[in-house]
């Protein structure tokens, strides 16, 4: 091969990252006709975060990596935007602005503060929706939450939500949190059906879910810059459509895994809770001094929300429209 | 011999004297660790309010302790070695042996200070700390957050002592290999290694 | 290509070079050699990376809380203890050298420091009741072994963070091992009593010892909230196979009245013992604190381990500067001197095993090495007995640290897929290498007790192999046995 990308997710080989990359490398080596080589290393072999991923594709030991927001936030924090509670209603809304101009105003934003060197590919979609689970009730209203210890990552974001709808932030590594349910260190998180059930966390009493899909679990696939302009523009196609095909699988893969993990969970006796449209729009609201603390306090932060808010309105607009159409 | 001694001995003070800061401040840290340590404990069952930051600030100064007090372990002969075949060997030959190995150390150490100064300055240093905040003027009214360079820092420190001890280390082996032994400056707390 | 720089690792570790600067030599001029100059930055990366981690921080606290416990007369108090309990044997010294361990292991999670603060104690006074200098040292050296199994433990803090377990659950699983490990080496030494004739001790070497109040009433409490909160723990258990809910209320009452039937109980045994015999047990209370709220913090979840780690220091300090009186303001900078450069080394090493990790994966080492072993045989049984055989020899050139990280991320997964329960996995080859630190040649812990005593390594080599034949002996029973090690942490939820 003329050219060896060599792609790490910090993942597992169940992981909705790890389909994305495999459809990634097949169809870039098939339309390249092999002179593109994707070499897959899947896990922390490499590099274990994003700090030090990132540094990676800058440095140009990593050609791809895929990111969470939180994982890039160290360097690019208005990637948080991603972040920020009941921004986007459904997965057709998310694919829309995912599949638009955001992504390319989110590119420009983290070339000019990389130096030029890391390039964010496209955006994907990695275990679904984030959404509050705990051990000790279920979550109906924002008044549910009051008091309960939520685990989150060590991030400023994550953790004015907890608290803005009165719970307790607690960070805990994801390795001791099985752990710390089943002791009661902590007593709800923030995660993903499949993290959930892949992790076991019903069996460490983890048994109210509460669907209000607060955030986009939103992947970030960054390519170091430089490696991709070296390519000739011909090649440069194939890697784009190879990441245009990721991002459709990323976008499919979780709602199949999904399937199975909300049966087992249901299935071992847990409480899964639909809130309705009032109950979802009193979290909203409950949720709105995060949009003015992100707007204050993350660097970029006013012009990536309006980017946001542009790009939702504009999806909710075509979307609805087709959505109009098909209906009769 | 002569010359040797006479460049051994300056580097060997200036040796002591920057491992024996680097010892004090390790000190700090380690005590600051416990004590970041605690108080996120402390805030987190008594208070019910954990706190984000006793994590990080905790690592930083594990990292600082660590490139601070590791080339005194060094110093002291405290890496840990098969030294079999050294002891096996006739004596000169087992000083020649040790200079080889100490030239392959003083190879990785220094290519390590070259990267790792590349790595502070570059852009791994960049990427903010998620927790930590040092004031932005001099009126505590804005606070930044701690660069991670700062973090990084601690390594490159850590190879620039340990290849200064690499330095006086060979010295040391070519003034004993020409029959110098009995001349050397003893380093203090030698059989204090400290190894596990 | 890249794979040459296993075989090259092990050149310059025979011929000598320090384990920190092997790990970074032999991957960094295969990579250079291969033209993947890039990769070497990745390298230095990784040592940063690597030391970087919150889980990795139990290590200089434990290092430290073991320290502080090990000042002023901490040592001599659990020795006393077990030879109060198992003094009146035959071969009585050398079971008080063992229970000592065992004891000492629940305050320290390194060998090196078991085999130190013992051997300088017990080795002479096992040479005063005629004892031979070899057989005292191999006692020590082949007892000390213990510490890292018992939990707290260095090394499997670092399999833990390596190999993304949970470092409470492999704690819980050390313990039966550990004691295992203890009961084998007792046997030993009671088949040699037989044989050799070794003499008794007395229970009680310093009589008439006095307690300052403020220690006696510590202990008093101590003793009875212990007691109480065991008993607690088994009314739970009972209470839980019922539909009873019990409230935080009740849960209050039930413990006051489990006190007082705990003071009564106390008071019941007193008159069965000499005065004595008490005091040497009173005074090994507040030692033996530190495993309870390191193992009791863990399991009802008051702690992550890191934190029980910072909690067992502040317990050390609290206790020697109020109630032991055994710590001096001017020695504390010593203590973290010593204990922040002992743990400065370990994180070095971690930290270039994790770098010497990476071009493990980038040299696909673990896919060749998968292949291979499955090559050989697709039981697990006879996979795991190979698999002990590889660990027993690494152990005897390698430390248990580097060994776990270059070795885990390879073997840990052929076997989990295989079927073996990754903790269960975790502590064969906990257990396997941590023997290894008492085996010829490159052992640490026999070096340590052949400066202690003062004896040659080679002459502590021949005396220890009747005590490693048992100990191997336990490496196989808990393989083949899973329920050995996964009993504990499964019975308190922390493995499934
Ligand atoms: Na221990
Ligand atoms: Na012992």
């Amino acid at each position: 091969a003329d050219y060896t990308l060599r792609a790490t997710a910090n993942s597992n080989e169940n992981d909705e990252d790890y389909d994305g990359l495999v459809v990634f490398k097949n169809f870039v080596e098939a339309a390249s006709n092999g002179a593109i080589e994707v070499e897959l290393f899947i896990g922390t072999q490499l590099c274990s975060n994003g700090a030090e991923c990132l540094q990676g594709v800058a440095g140009g030991a990593i050609d791809i990596y895929i990111s969470t927001s939180g994982g890039a936030s160290g360097i690019f924090p208005y990637v948080q935007v991603l972040d920020l509670p009941y921004m986007m209603s459904d997965d057709r809304i998310a694919e829309h602005v995912l599949s638009g101009n955001f992504t390319r105003t989110l590119r420009n934003m983290a070339l000019e503060d990389s130096d030029n060197t890391i390039r964010l590919m496209t955006v994907g979609n990695t275990g679904g929706w984030r959404n509050f689970a705990n051990t000790k009730r279920r979550v109906a209203n924002p008044a549910d939450m009051e008091g309960l210890k939520i685990r989150t990552v060590v991030a400023d974001l994550p953790q004015e939500l907890v608290k803005s709808l009165g719970a307790s932030p607690t960070p805990i590594p994801w390795p001791e949190l099985f752990t710390s349910f089943q002791t009661g260190v902590v007593e709800g998180s923030k995660n993903g059906i499949t993290d959930i059930m892949g992790m076991k966390f019903p069996d460490a009493g983890l048994q109210y879910v509460t669907l209000d899909g607060h955030a986009y679990m939103g992947a970030l696939w960054w390519m170091s810059n430089e490696r991709f302009l070296a390519m000739p523009e011909d090649m440069r196609r194939v890697v784009v459509d190879g990441f245009y095909a990721l991002q459709q699988a990323t976008f499919a893969s979780p709602k199949r895994k999904s399937i199975q993990a909300y049966e087992d969970f249901v299935a071992g006796g847990g409480d899964l809770y639909v809130p309705t449209p009032e109950q979802k729009a009193a979290f909203k609201e409950a949720a709105a001094p995060v949009y003015d603390w992100f707007k204050d306090n993350v660097a970029r932060g006013g012009e990536i929300f309006g980017a946001l808010e542009e790009a939702v309105q504009e999806a909710e607009t075509s979307v609805n429209g087709a959505r109009d159409a098909d209906l009769n | 011999m002569g010359a040797l001694l006479a460049v051994l001995a300056p580097l060997a003070f200036v040796n002591s004297q920057l491992l024996r800061i680097g010892r004090a401040i390790g000190i700090v840290a380690v005590a600051l660790m416990v004590v970041a340590i605690l108080i996120q404990v402390v805030f987190r069952y008594v208070f019910n309010n954990a706190l984000p930051w006793p994590d990080e600030a905790a690592r930083f100064c594990m990292l600082w302790m660590t490139g601070l007090m590791a080339p005194t372990a060094f110093r002291r002969g405290g890496f840990v070695a098969i030294d079999m075949l050294g002891h096996a060997l006739p004596q000169a030959l087992g000083k020649l042996l040790s200079l080889l190995l100490l030239i392959v150390s003083l190879l990785v150490l220094a290519i390590a200070v070259q990267i790792g100064f590349a790595e502070v300055t570059g852009f791994g240093g960049k990427f903010a700390t998620a927790s930590l905040y040092v004031p932005g003027n001099i009126t505590l009214t804005e606070w930044i957050r701690v660069p991670r360079s700062w973090m990084m820092m601690s390594l490159l420190v850590g190879v620039v002592l340990l290849t200064l001890v690499n330095v006086e280390l060979i010295l040391r082996n070519l003034i004993s290999l020409i029959g110098g032994n009995d001349r050397l400056p003893a380093i203090p707390d030698a059989d204090m290694a400290g190894a596990d | 290509m890249l794979i040459w720089f296993l075989p090259v690792f092990l050149l310059f570790l025979m011929i000598g070079l320090p384990v920190f600067f092997g790990l970074l030599a032999a991957p960094g001029i295969l990579l250079w050699l291969n033209g993947q100059e890039r990769d070497i930055t990745l390298l230095y990366r990784n040592v940063y990376n690597g030391m970087d981690s919150f889980p990795l921080m139990a290590i200089p606290f434990f290092m430290l809380a073991g320290e502080l416990m090990n000042k002023g007369g901490i040592t001599t108090r659990l020795v006393e203890f077990s030879q109060a309990l198992m003094g009146h044997l035959r071969g009585g010294l050398a079971h008080v050298n063992i229970l000592s361990s065992m004891l000492f292991a629940g305050l320290s999670g390194s060998a090196v420091a078991d085999t130190s603060a013992l051997g300088s104690m017990l080795i002479p006074a096992m040479e005063k009741q005629g004892y031979t200098r070899r057989f005292a040292a191999a006692v020590t050296a082949a007892s000390s072994v213990i510490g890292p199994i018992i939990p707290p433990s260095g090394i499997m803090i670092i399999y833990a963070y390596v190999m993304g377990e949970s470092v409470a659950a492999l704690f819980l699983a050390g313990i039966v091992p550990g004691v295992m490990v203890g009961i084998g080496l007792m046997l030993v030494v009671r088949l040699m009593a037989d044989k050799y004739d070794l003499p008794k001790a007395q229970r009680i070497v310093n009589p008439g010892q006095k307690m300052a109040p403020v220690e006696y009433w510590v202990s008093f409490a101590l003793l009875r909230i212990n007691l109480a909160s065991l008993l607690l723990a088994l009314a739970f258990g009972i209470l839980s196979q019922t539909s009873l809910d019990v409230s935080g209320i009740t849960t209050f009452v039930l413990f006051v009245v489990l006190i007082g039937m705990s003071h009564l109980l106390l008071k019941g045994l007193r008159g069965a013992v000499s005065e004595d015999f008490r005091m040497v047990c009173k005074k090994a209370v507040v030692p033996l604190q530190t495993p309870i709220i390191i193992l009791g913090g863990i399991l009802i979840g008051v702690f992550t381990p890191t934190e029980a780690a910072a909690v067992a220091v502040a317990y050390a300090l609290i206790i020697g500067f109020f109630v032991l009186h055994s710590i001096k303001v001017k020695e504390v900078p010593g203590i973290l001197n010593r204990a922040g450069i002992t743990s400065a080394v370990v994180l070095l090493l971690v930290g270039a095993a994790m770098a010497f990790k990476t071009v493990v994966s980038l040299s696909h080492a673990p896919e060749i090495m998968a292949d291979f072993v499955l090559s050989l045989s697709d039981n697990p049984l006879i996979l795991l007995f190979l698999i002990n055989l590889l660990l027993f020899i690494v152990g005897m050139f390698l430390d248990a640290g580097p060994a776990i990280i270059i070795l885990g991320p390879i073997l840990g997964p052929i076997f989990t897929s295989m079927g073996v329960d990754s903790i269960h996995f975790a502590i064969i080859m906990s257990v396997n290498l941590t023997i290894g630190l008492a085996t010829p040649p490159m052992g640490l812990v026999l070096f340590v007790a052949a400066s202690v005593s003062k004896e040659r390594v080679e002459t502590i080599a021949k005396a220890i192999l009747p005590f490693l034949a048992v100990e191997i002996a336990v490496i196989f029973l808990i393989t083949y046995i899973p329920a050995l090690s996964m009993t504990i942490p499964r019975w308190t939820g922390f493995a499934n």
